[in-house]
């Protein structure tokens, strides 16, 4: 008896330090049905639906996979799931209408703060708000560098991306790119980061160590409203979500060249990759969907319901 | 190593950064009341230039005067005028402002439109603009008891709601035609500053009428026609309640199906 409560309490402790085992789960924030749709990316099946409070918008996870994060805009917080039971945990402060964030490899939280003008940086293992970091009005897009040096924060209705150095918790430069920045993303080494600007239409690559613009392209897609950006797993080609044009663009990541477009659902914003490359999953605003497009291909091969408003996604894979 | 690292990046730091100590000082012209809607709108369009700036180096100022001591200073960035349509055109016509961009915030009327001046911008819509519009609607439902107008506090799309939310958080009234005319001026010409570097009226003038592409919070990068009008969805509103957007769907000629098109 003794031995096997030392072997589970043991057990416990290795599991408490590893790596879970994937999920596989696909999680969705729906903005305006308060909740998270938990799809089972092998099947494409909806597993079950979490009811997670007011306007969910951004989505993530803990460095160890076993937390999801999501964004309560209009509780002014992060909710907390456990990834492999699905149960709440709780939920952190997170300042005044949060919209999205980014998981620092240390842990972290930084999240915009739309209505404020400003980032917050949370440390979830103490539940408390490190650093509040004064930006550009309406920040959206919120993405830290591979090796958590620096953070990019875009600010939509003042043209900048924001960087932020995290060993001082200050803005150290700032970039004027086209009309309303929204979408970031790194490469793989974070030499490079790409911004997209809806109503620029225009996507751009910063190199990160002068922090300025070395390419942008006007996006030749009718009706496009760039949104968000995902790499491949070899930084080659980038897909990006489209918004009104209910496309996703797949492009050359160094040229910027479009290589094809792919039809989803209506109003596309979200977007995640999964770990291999092979699947772009995009949540589309306006059709109450998911597409699954398969980068093979670049075909939609799948349409997921979910709640209503879909708006951000993250996998567990 | 790590130690390099930092000064490596306190150094590059060091070099982003007298990009940003060169300040550019900035002063607008206005004429018109110092209270009230558009006043208002102007404010909130300055502390969002002056956010803006603090980031990228400019310091953005607005100072009232009277037509008679417009006409004496010694140099001008910009004009902007909340005044009737007649001073709007003297002043736009007068000689000593030709190279200048002259903001005609407030006044609807179709004759600033069709003068066809190269340097006046009218930001609101015109009335031929509401009439079009307001026509598009009533051709589809004729019982509508409906009127036509630039600005809603019930707009949503187009991140329409987080202005109206910040506007009124900041001022405690409403957003309207006026105040959103107001706000677009000053970050029209904090987004030409911001772009061009620079605040040389002709430079600004040219980039205005050539190069902009407004985020103006109500939908695609708003340009400006010759005739010197700012490019603009119209909104329908009836019982107080927004009921559609102009253009109406399936209407040509998008945005330019609202108002004078062209200057002949």
């Amino acid at each position: 008896m003794k031995l096997k409560q030392l072997l589970v309490s043991s057990f416990i402790l290795v599991s408490a330090t590893a790596w879970a085992e994937p999920s596989y789960r696909l999680f969705v924030t729906n903005e305006k049905s308060n909740s998270v749709s938990v799809i089972d990316s092998r099947t494409g099946e909806v597993e079950t639906t979490l009811d997670i409070g007011d306007r969910p918008r951004g989505i993530g996870l803990s460095p160890d996979h076993k937390t999801l994060y999501v964004a309560l805009s209009e509780e002014n917080a992060i909710g907390m799931v456990d990834v492999a039971t699905l149960e709440m945990i709780g939920k952190l402060e997170a300042g005044e209408d949060p919209e999205t964030f980014d998981v620092h490899p240390n842990g972290n939280l930084y999240l915009s703060n739309e209505d404020d003008a400003k980032a917050t940086v949370i440390n979830p293992s103490t539940g408390k708000i490190i650093e509040e970091i004064r930006v550009g009005l309406e920040p959206e897009g919120v993405a830290v560098s591979p090796d958590g040096s620096i953070v990019l924060v875009t600010s939509e209705s003042t043209n900048m991306v924001h960087v932020i150095d995290t060993a001082q918790h200050k803005v150290v430069a700032n970039i004027l790119v086209a009309a309303r920045p929204r979408g970031l993303a790194f490469n793989s080494d974070g030499s490079r980061a790409y911004v997209s600007s809806e109503i620029g239409n225009e996507i751009a690559i910063i190199d990160t160590k002068t922090f300025t613009i070395i390419k942008k392209v006007v996006v030749d897609v009718p009706k496009s409203k760039p949104m968000a950006i995902k790499l491949s797993p070899d930084d080659k080609t980038l897909y990006m979500t489209l918004g009104r044009a209910a496309k996703v663009v797949v492009m050359d990541a160094e040229s910027l060249d479009i290589k094809t477009t792919v039809d989803v659902g209506k109003r596309v914003w979200g977007e995640e990759i999964s770990r291999d490359g092979s699947r772009i999953y995009t949540a589309n605003g306006v059709s109450n969907t998911v597409s699954v497009v398969d980068t093979e291909s670049n075909k939609s091969i799948m349409e997921i319901e979910v709640g209503k408003g879909p708006w951000g996604l993250v996998i567990d894979d | 190593m790590q130690q390099f690292k930092k000064w490596g990046f306190a150094l590059l730091c060091m070099l982003v950064q007298p990009a940003l100590a060169a300040t550019i000082d900035v002063q607008l012209h206005y004429v018109g009341p110092t209270e009230g809607s558009v006043w208002l709108g102007m404010q909130q369009g300055l502390d969002e230039a002056n956010l803006q700036g603090e980031f990228l180096g400019q310091k953005y100022t607005l100072k009232p005067v009277t037509v008679d001591e417009l006409n004496h200073l010694d140099s001008v960035t910009a004009v902007l005028l909340a005044s009737d349509a007649d001073q709007v055109l003297e002043i736009a016509k007068s000689e000593r402002f030709a190279d200048v961009p002259i903001f005609n915030l407030t006044s609807d009327a179709d004759k600033l439109r069709s003068a066809c001046l190269p340097n006046l911008l009218n930001i609101s819509a015109s009335q031929k603009m509401k009439q079009d519009a307001l026509a598009q609607w009533m051709k589809k439902h004729p019982e509508s008891t409906a009127h036509a107008q630039g600005w809603h506090k019930d707009f949503k799309k187009f991140a329409a709601s987080q202005l109206n939310i910040r506007f009124t958080k900041a001022h405690g009234v409403i957003m309207d035609d006026d105040s959103w005319a107001g706000w677009a001026a000053v970050k029209l010409l904090s987004d030409t500053v911001a772009r061009t570097q620079n605040d040389d009226a002709t430079i600004m003038l040219k980039y205005l009428k050539n190069d902009i592409a407004f985020d103006g919070q109500k939908g695609e990068g708003a340009t400006f026609r010759k005739t010197g009008q700012l490019r603009q969805l119209v909104l329908l509103v009836e019982n107080n309640k927004l009921v559609a957007e102009a253009p109406l769907r399936g209407v040509k000629g998008g945005l330019d199906s609202l108002g004078l098109k062209s200057c002949n």
